[in-house]
């Protein structure tokens, strides 16, 4: 017992209060938010810097004789000859369910004022995308409630799809639908209890966004009772550039959480033009060489590195998804500058709106031409695929054919057809924004129109028949509709009760 | 004033140069100093500035500094300079400063790296914790 205690003894003795050994250096140069540091050689990439009182840098260029840092938050009080310290922590934000409703800044702050974030679980701002091992296919659909895009340029769970287009030509607008279009389906399920559908939760990241447009959207997701399933993640106008280099992988970081948990989640960086503007002025204060527009050679791995960690993870992994639907801003339609060529080319297709569309009242402003989605046919439910298979290609008969039925000439029957047809189901497309619609319902008018059930309406006045159908169909065949939703086919039986409901609507129509 | 890169990478140059068993020799950077003053060569003002620099970085890094609240025992500085150039290696140059504002314990400083043992410190470091 003794030599028990001895040992015990003999070990405690051995304890040394250890005096940390801490890595410091001297701030030789501030300005625009970067700092130029002498000393901490043990600094990593991508490390975080203690500047005291709270101020915290991120070490992003390591140089023979010093350290360029950028100063998250507040720069001013930094002062030439202060002692700077390493921390030994890569950047991280707080991540997990306590996040959603709530609106937060770059380093996960609140911004709300609905007190502190409680969440014990940190994640770090850059991560390495997930592996092949790490992945599968995309074969689950996103339904944005948008009827254009589900139909022809669907998504899928771990897609990315690029937003694209000139300013207001409502980019923001398919991300906000999105958004309430999962809120509904989510509570929808929740009020079923039904627990084989899986939440998709959304993250908003605003960057460089004026501050009335974010509390805009704020208000348009209160409203619609989004919030709840959705995070904000805002670097404005107003925040440092660095901030708002930051913020989509901020935003990122929360949804890879939910990704790596079994859940599934969508992510919209609004926008990433912003954001290259963003990271090009933090560049050039650093003093890095630039290329293209000015913009620092590394822009494509910028985005790139966001955008891949966008996936499906295997069933082994947790069968998570991250989707992610990044907005670019083109000027003047021109789809080929720099920015907007790098982010085509990363993700899995594109959703591309026109000025003249939308001028033109086809709103939302899709070019059903330049659109694609690569991999989210897939993830397309079946009733979908069978209304919706030869939408794209009767559109773009009808684009060919109405350019050449410009000229006046008399035209026969069949063209004839295909043009009356044509303008029906661009006026189907129409949709009012905010206002997302059910798949089954999407399907049912889908099938309406291509079955020629509506050639027989005139083309001003499809919009209200489609609206009253979609009504009929939801209060008085709410059992037909649940059968679509729950099967999602369109059986032989099913098509047979979905017309003798249209033929039973028609006659009451007027 | 503006230092070209063919200016640091001469002065990066001469600093190699007056290495000796990878420590900085007095004598030799005299010397590259006065050549540089006599030849004068293309930018050598610049060459010249960086060249201070490099050698200030490269003495503060074989600098060790140890603060403390009262004055050491000449016994305990002499076991302080064989521990740290055990760990350094040798040709470190050794200040010792007396620190009242340290309470007690010690402060030392070799180049980036610190080891604070100081009252102050832990103080500092409480603080932070709340």
């Amino acid at each position: 017992m003794s030599t028990l205690l001895q040992d015990i003894e003999a070990q405690i003795s051995g304890i040394k209060t250890g005096v940390t050994k801490q890595n410091v250096g001297t701030v030789r140069e501030i300005g625009d938010g970067v700092a130029k540091i002498e000393g901490l050689s043990d600094a990593m990439l991508n490390e975080m810097l203690d500047f005291g009182n709270g101020v915290i840098g991120l070490a992003l260029n390591l140089e023979e004789t010093e350290v360029g840092a950028i100063i998250l938050g507040d720069y001013t009080g930094i002062s030439e000859g202060q002692e700077v310290r390493t921390t030994g922590k890569l950047l991280q934000v707080p991540v997990g369910k306590a996040l959603l409703g709530r609106v937060v800044n770059a380093l996960g702050q609140p911004l709300d004022g609905k007190g502190p974030v409680t969440s014990d679980t940190f994640y770090p701002v850059e991560k390495i995308a997930p592996g092949i091992i790490k992945r599968q296919p995309v074969s689950q659909p996103v339904q944005t409630g948008i009827m254009a895009i589900d139909a022809m340029i669907p998504i899928g769970r771990g897609q990315r799809e690029l937003i694209i287009g000139d300013r207001s030509t409502g980019k923001t607008t398919i991300g906000i639908d999105t958004i309430i279009s999962q809120a509904r389906l989510n509570r929808a399920a929740e009020a079923a209890k039904n627990t084989g559908y899986r939440p998709l939760y959304c993250i908003y990241v605003a960057i460089g966004q004026k501050q009335s447009n974010v509390a805009r959207v704020m208000a348009v997701l209160e409203e619609a009772g989004a919030t709840p399933y959705t995070i904000i993640v805002s670097a404005s106008a107003s925040d440092s550039a660095t901030n708002q280099y930051l913020a989509p992988f901020a935003g990122c970081a929360m949804g890879e959480w939910f990704m790596d948990n079994a859940m599934d989640a969508l992510i919209i960086y609004d926008d990433l033009s912003k954001h290259a503007v963003a990271y090009r002025q933090v560049s050039l204060v650093l003093k890095r060489p630039s290329g293209r527009e000015a913009y620092p050679g590394d822009v494509f791995y910028l985005h790139s590195r966001l955008l891949e960690r966008s996936a499906r993870v295997s069933e082994k992994y947790g069968n998570g998804s991250l989707t992610g639907l990044p907005i670019i801003e083109t000027q003047a339609g021109d789809v080929s500058a720099y920015i907007p060529t790098n982010v085509i080319s990363i993700t899995d297709g594109q959703i591309y709106l026109e000025t003249d569309l939308f001028y033109q009242g086809i709103r939302p402003a899709i070019s059903v031409g330049l659109s694609v989605s690569r991999v989210g046919s897939a993830a397309q439910i079946k009733a979908m695929k069978q209304v919706a298979g030869r939408v794209k290609l009767d559109l773009a008969q009808f684009r060919e054919l109405a350019a050449f039925a410009q000229f006046g000439s008399d035209l026969d029957a069949k063209t004839q057809a295909q043009l009356e047809r044509g303008k029906r189901i661009v006026e189907v497309f129409k949709q009012p924004q905010y206002n997302p619609m059910p798949v089954e319902v999407q399907a049912a008018t889908l099938w309406t129109v291509q079955n020629g059930l509506m050639d027989d309406v005139a083309v001003d006045k499809i919009k209200d028949f489609q609206f009253k159908l979609s009504d009929y169909l939801a209060s008085r065949k709410s059992a037909l509709m649940e059968k679509i939703r729950n099967e999602k086919a369109l059986s032989d039986s099913l098509i047979a009760d979905l017309k003798a409901a249209v033929i039973e609507f028609k006659q009451t129509y007027k | 004033m503006k230092i070209s890169k063919q200016a640091r990478r001469d002065a990066r140059q001469l600093l190699r140069a007056c290495m000796a068993n990878a420590v900085l020799d007095d004598t030799r950077v005299r010397q590259a100093v006065q050549s540089v003053i006599r030849d004068r060569p293309r930018g050598y003002l610049a060459v010249l500035t960086q060249f201070y620099r490099l050698v200030r970085l490269e003495t503060a890094r074989r600098t060790a500094r140890v603060e403390s609240a009262t004055p050491l025992s000449p016994q305990f500085q002499s076991q302080l300079q064989a521990e740290l150039s055990r760990k350094y290696g040798a040709g470190l140059s050794f200040f010792f400063v007396e620190n009242p504002a340290l309470l007690g314990g010690l402060r030392i400083q070799v180049g980036g790296d610190v080891y604070n043992g100081s009252v102050q410190g832990r103080l500092a470091a409480l603080q932070e914790c709340f």
